[in-house]
């Protein structure tokens, strides 16, 4: 995978070790490991809104709503609340 | 920004290891914000594996959000650079029960060999963020069908 957003490895029983490239979604911060060889589709997708990896889940959704704005609007409501 | 490291061995004043059950009933590591000085903060490194009799059997590793930490046990995370503050952060160790899952917000999911241990690292731009909202944050918990042991979990974070 081009630009990867994460790596995985794993120590295996017989002392071998595999390898895993990830991604973490735009949208919901969810972690996906790319398998060797899978299809794209079963990874997700690219947003070509905000030009990002999305999950299956959030290509499901339709719409883009950048995890980075989620969590402005979180610390604005939270800051709102505290201030009344 | 500073760096931490958690990991719920043996340390001095972490608790005590929790055992393995079928269903997520604790947690290995929590970290969650303050109710009075909330920090954004990132996950980035993900470390965990099983410290019992090794056996072949399947473990399910979880990362979720929270909205309520879990109780106990509380531990001092350790800065990667020393001539950092200590952290603001909540961060428990060790629970047997996990605080208040906030439904649907699992961020890291793994099924891993009870013999294998395994590793997450993310790119830079890539980490788990919590907001800086009162007591929101992660929590790394385990389950198995078969194994019944104790578990173990690293993780290393950044405190924004």
């Amino acid at each position: 995978m081009r630009n990867p957003g994460g790596y995985a490895y794993t120590f295996d029983p017989g002392g071998m070790r595999q390898e895993a490239d990830s991604f973490t979604c735009s949208h919901c911060n969810h972690v996906v490991m790319v398998k060797p060889k899978c299809d794209p589709n079963d990874l997700g997708g690219m947003c070509r809104l905000c030009m990002k990896m999305i999950c299956p889940a959030c290509v499901d959704i339709g719409s883009c709503d950048p995890f980075e704005k989620k969590l402005d609007r979180y610390e604005k409501e939270h800051r709102r609340r505290i201030q009344m | 920004m500073a760096n931490f490291a958690i990991t719920n061995g043996s340390t001095s004043g972490g608790g005590t290891q929790q055992p393995t059950a079928a269903a997520y009933t604790g947690a290995l590591i929590g970290i969650t914000s303050s109710g009075t000085t909330p920090k954004r903060h990132k996950i980035y490194d993900v470390l965990i594996g099983t410290n019992g009799t090794p056996a072949d059997n399947f473990v399910e590793w979880d990362i979720s959000r929270v909205t309520a930490a879990s109780t106990s046990t509380a531990l001092a995370p350790t800065a990667l650079d020393s001539a950092d503050s200590a952290s603001l952060l909540n961060v428990t160790v060790n629970s047997s029960t996990f605080g208040t899952i906030t439904t649907g917000s699992n961020v890291f999911y793994i099924g891993v060999n009870q013999r294998a241990s395994y590793r997450w690292v993310a790119a830079p731009g890539s980490e788990l963020v919590a907001p800086a909202t009162s007591s929101t944050g992660f929590q790394l918990r385990c389950r198995s069908a078969a194994y019944t042991g104790t578990a173990t979990g690293t993780i290393l974070f950044q405190e924004q």
